[in-house]
């Protein structure tokens, strides 16, 4: 009986997902400062609303998750309003008038992506 | 040089005489602009008097900063200008660049009152026409003045207003809107070839 060859077929997957996910974490100048997820967000969104204005603070994001100890969070946010809320979380500076600074870790159309960093592997 | 359309040369050498030594000089910036033709509605039209160039620009100024932020106003901060401005009549010019005049003109909407503090005058911005020279918004302000006049004339109430009205109807519709007309069949007659919106640019 004759083997059947097997048939190959290139997939491509273009992007489906709507949404960007971003893992931050945020630096603070006194590493004691806690702060929640409502003032996290807030944060985030004052930060949107000086660079953008009024149109820019109303980009809808939902912050997933929230690790108040290493203030790292996961934002979901829309792929229209990806560059403008990076480039708002960049220009952030202050809380409470104190220097601070976000730190994306990584961008990603899955949310499965962001659950390991290459970066941190150790082999 | 930022950009250049080869159709708007001709237009710059007319409207700027050293255009063709800026370009062999340094790099200057040119850039297409869009001309919003904005109304502005006020509700005592004695008010209209008031009005400055400069209140105005700071007013569209303090609006887009408010709706799009920092970044809105730095947009607004390059290229953009208040042309021309009729205190009689409440027909102000906006020029901004073209490739971000639609963010900027969606910042028109928020503004609600003009002037310094203290002496605010409350009023609203109607667009009435966007256009891509000085020009083109000039013949649209003219016919646009024309049908107003039109429409004031059932408004007036005594017979001298109503003359008077009448009279300025006749004049335009006769002499000036012929003088127009005939502009604007020479002016067909040359850029007869030319298609697509008309453009000019400015050079900063």
């Amino acid at each position: 009986m004759e083997e059947k060859s097997a048939s190959y077929e290139r997939v491509v997957y273009k992007n489906p997902s709507e949404y960007h996910y971003m893992k931050i974490h945020l630096v603070l100048e006194n590493a004691d400062t806690s702060i929640s997820a409502e003032e996290f967000k807030y944060l985030i969104i004052s930060g949107l609303k000086d660079l953008y204005g009024e149109v820019g603070a109303a980009i809808p994001f939902d912050v997933l998750t929230f690790d108040q100890t290493a203030l790292s969070a996961i934002l979901r946010v829309f792929n229209s309003g990806l560059v403008k809320l990076w480039s708002a979380l960049t220009l952030t500076g202050s809380y409470a008038n104190k220097p601070c600074a976000f730190r994306v870790t990584q961008v990603s159309p899955f949310l499965l992506a962001l659950s390991g960093n290459s970066r941190e592997m150790e082999v | 040089m930022v950009r250049l359309k080869a159709r708007c040369v001709r237009t710059n050498k007319l409207f700027f005489p050293c255009f063709v030594s800026f370009l062999d000089g340094c790099g200057a910036c040119v850039y297409v602009c869009r001309y919003l033709l904005c109304e502005v509605c006020v509700s005592q039209r004695s008010k209209l008097q008031l009005l400055e160039e400069k209140a105005i620009f700071q007013a569209v100024k303090s609006a887009v900063a408010k709706a799009h932020g920092e970044y809105g106003a730095a947009l607004f901060s390059i290229g953009s200008k208040v042309t021309y401005l009729n205190a009689y009549t409440g027909v102000v010019m906006l020029r901004f660049r073209k490739a971000f005049y639609q963010l900027l003109w969606s910042a028109l909407p928020f503004i609600n009152s003009i002037g310094p503090q203290g002496r605010k005058v409350p009023c609203f911005f109607n667009c009435i026409y966007v256009g891509g020279t000085i020009k083109t918004c000039q013949k649209f302000l003219v016919r646009y003045d024309r049908q107003q006049l039109y429409r004031m004339l059932p408004h007036c109430k005594t017979g001298a207003e109503k003359q008077e009205v009448r009279r300025a109807v006749q004049t335009c519709s006769h002499s000036f809107y012929k003088a127009t007309q005939q502009e604007d069949d020479d002016d067909d007659d040359d850029d007869g070839g030319e298609e697509g919106e008309e453009e000019e640019t400015i050079v900063l």
